[in-house]
């Protein structure tokens, strides 16, 4: 299995309230929600399709739900969440489209976070020798990785726009540890990932 | 090498046993048996309850016999159900025909078996014995209780009228109420029944059985009970018996296959019992069960209350990606159905291609959901 970049946990800690409700979709072992439930005290459910993952999340304690992420939430009714993540998960749905506005049909808010295609780094490496950054495909080589979407930040903007989303916080990573919120193109250039808290226009 | 050994125990009530039709039973008997043992909190039970054509006799070996209890390869010494940690019951149902008072047991009005005469059953009345047994015991809080097939009705039933008493439940395979078609399947078993000269309007006790019904009835379920393809892969078109003269006689694999079925279960079944369960099954509506009149009827009093106390507890529901009796669609409604009572409920798919029956079969993966998602209830509770 590919490593959960645990950075952007208190990012997602820090957006939501206490009490909450937060619906995971491809919570993975579901260390993000059993933090999120032992810090902030939210009511926790996972959506994963792997039943070893799955496993895991029930000996934590987390309500998971085995399921394609891909195929919606039908399962839950309009607004039945506060937050609905989809945290390093975006890259390998099928109809990413969909899922966002299935989203926030259920919850309140969606935080994304968006392995940026346009960092810098990705760039040079097609640039200069013609292929992909392993950074990207996340695991394995171009023909056997889950990622099949590669999105950049401007693209998933442009994307957010057109589909009527408001962004209501956004973070992004660049080198050195460094955290920005500030949305100026050039994030598009120098950030490795980005995370955006949204909501449908109101 | 034999493995343990257990006795299927009997409790006796001698007073008016009230079901939600208002009839009475009085004396009922239940058949139960236990493994593990009861701490002395009295709060590490697990309940257990069996499918259509099971018994008591779930765990372990009966003195003298070869082929332990039905779900032994789940309850037992690090199993699913560890009996190292928890009390496990399980009893049979009322109006069965393995221990507890069903049809085939004397009528203390007319001093023979009551047949007809036994009172439409309910699910609600099935788990109303089994609280009776319960408190008879000591154990007024359960860690969980779980069931498969009707099991899980049972287990549905009893969480949904006693929240109270349980810290979870387990469904497998099973749903909160029959489809037209899953009604009709117990319909053409029973038809097959009460078709059989030898039926004569239940009253055979003493005489032959309608078997020849009966087998015919096991036949039909047998095929809801596995998959197509599983029967394909066993059986495809092979013969037993290559003499073409023997004109309708079974001849394929699978037609003996399904008559061993059938003359396997006559053996141990009561054909009334068959008549009175599924339709228990067929009437089950666990949603308007939770509303309708049915709730303060019958045996309890405290049913129903402290719904609030449901955002506390944790469900677990168990689908089969082959099951086309109670197919994944109809587990996922009770996961839509207690997540709307607020109750923290995971659900998993058993890949298998084993069909309904997997729940009996494929314990590998069970036991591993099953054990985590009790050790994790241990934790937090």
């Amino acid at each position: 299995m590919y490593k959960i970049p645990r950075s952007n946990y208190p990012i997602i800690e820090g957006w939501i309230e206490p009490g909450s409700r937060v619906l995971d979709l491809g919570c993975g072992d579901g260390t993000l929600l059993s933090d999120l439930a032992e810090k902030r005290q939210v009511e926790a459910v996972g959506v994963e399709i792997s039943q070893d993952m799955l496993v895991q999340c029930i000996s934590k304690g987390i309500s998971v739900y085995q399921a394609n992420i891909d195929k919606g939430l039908c399962q839950w009714h309009d607004q039945s969440f506060d937050y609905v993540i989809l945290n390093d998960t975006l890259q390998v749905i099928t109809r990413p489209n969909d899922v966002i506005k299935e989203m926030l049909r259920v919850g309140k808010y969606a935080i994304i976070s968006v392995s940026n295609f346009g960092y810098i780094g990705n760039r040079a490496r097609i640039l200069f020798q013609g292929r992909l950054s392993p950074k990207i495909l996340v695991s394995g080589s171009w023909h056997d990785t889950p990622v099949i979407r590669f999105v950049s930040i401007q693209e998933f903007r442009h994307f957010l726009k057109r589909m009527g989303i408001d962004i209501v916080d956004a973070r992004f990573f660049l080198a050195f540890s460094l955290i920005t919120s500030l949305r100026w193109p050039l994030v598009n250039l120098l950030t490795r990932n980005g995370i955006f808290k949204l909501r449908r226009k109101i | 090498m034999q493995g343990q050994i257990v006795e299927t125990k009997f409790i006796t009530f001698e007073r008016p046993f009230r079901l939600e039709s208002g009839d009475v039973l009085n004396p009922l008997e239940i058949a139960y048996e236990t493994y593990g043992t009861l701490n002395e909190r009295c709060d590490n039970a697990i309940l257990i309850e069996h499918a259509l054509s099971g018994t008591a006799h779930a765990a372990f070996y009966h003195e003298g016999t070869k082929k332990p209890g039905w779900w032994d390869d789940m309850i037992g010494q690090g199993k699913g159900f560890d009996t190292e940690k928890y009390f496990v019951i399980c009893t049979n149902v009322i109006g069965g025909c393995n221990g507890s008072t069903g049809p085939s047991s004397l009528n203390p009005a007319t001093g023979r078996p009551y047949a007809l005469t036994f009172p439409p059953l309910t699910m609600r009345d099935m788990v109303e014995a089994q609280r009776l047994l319960l408190l008879s015991l000591g154990i007024k809080r359960l860690r969980c209780v779980v069931g498969g097939s009707m099991g899980g009705m049972q287990a549905m039933q009893f969480f949904c009228d006693y929240p109270d008493m349980f810290d979870s439940f387990i469904t497998i395979a099973t749903t909160m109420r029959h489809s037209a078609q899953q009604i009709a399947f117990n319909e053409v078993g029973r038809r097959a029944i009460m078709a059989d000269p030898r039926w004569n309007g239940g009253d055979y006790y003493g005489e032959i059985s309608p078997e020849g019904g009966l087998s015919v009835a096991r036949m039909i379920g047998h095929i809801t009970y596995i998959s197509e393809k599983m029967m394909q892969e066993k059986f495809g078109r092979l013969r037993k018996d290559k003499d073409s003269r023997a004109i309708f006689r079974p001849t394929f694999e699978v037609e003996h296959y399904l008559d061993y079925q059938g003359i396997e279960f006559v053996r141990r079944f009561d054909a009334n019992t068959y008549l009175y369960i599924t339709s228990a099954i067929d009437n089950f509506d666990l949603v308007s069960s939770m509303s309708g009149p049915g709730r303060i009827r019958g045996e309890g009093r405290a049913r129903g209350n402290a719904l609030e106390t449901l955002s506390r507890k944790r469900g677990l529901v168990i689908s089969l990606t082959s099951d086309w009796l109670y197919p994944p669609p109809q587990s996922q409604d009770i996961v839509r159905f207690f997540s709307g009572l607020r109750v923290k409920i995971s659900y998993t798919e058993i890949a298998t291609d084993h069909g309904h029956d997997a729940f009996l079969t494929d314990h590998m993966k069970q036991s591993l959901i099953i054990k985590s998602f009790l050790d994790s209830i241990e934790r937090t509770r």
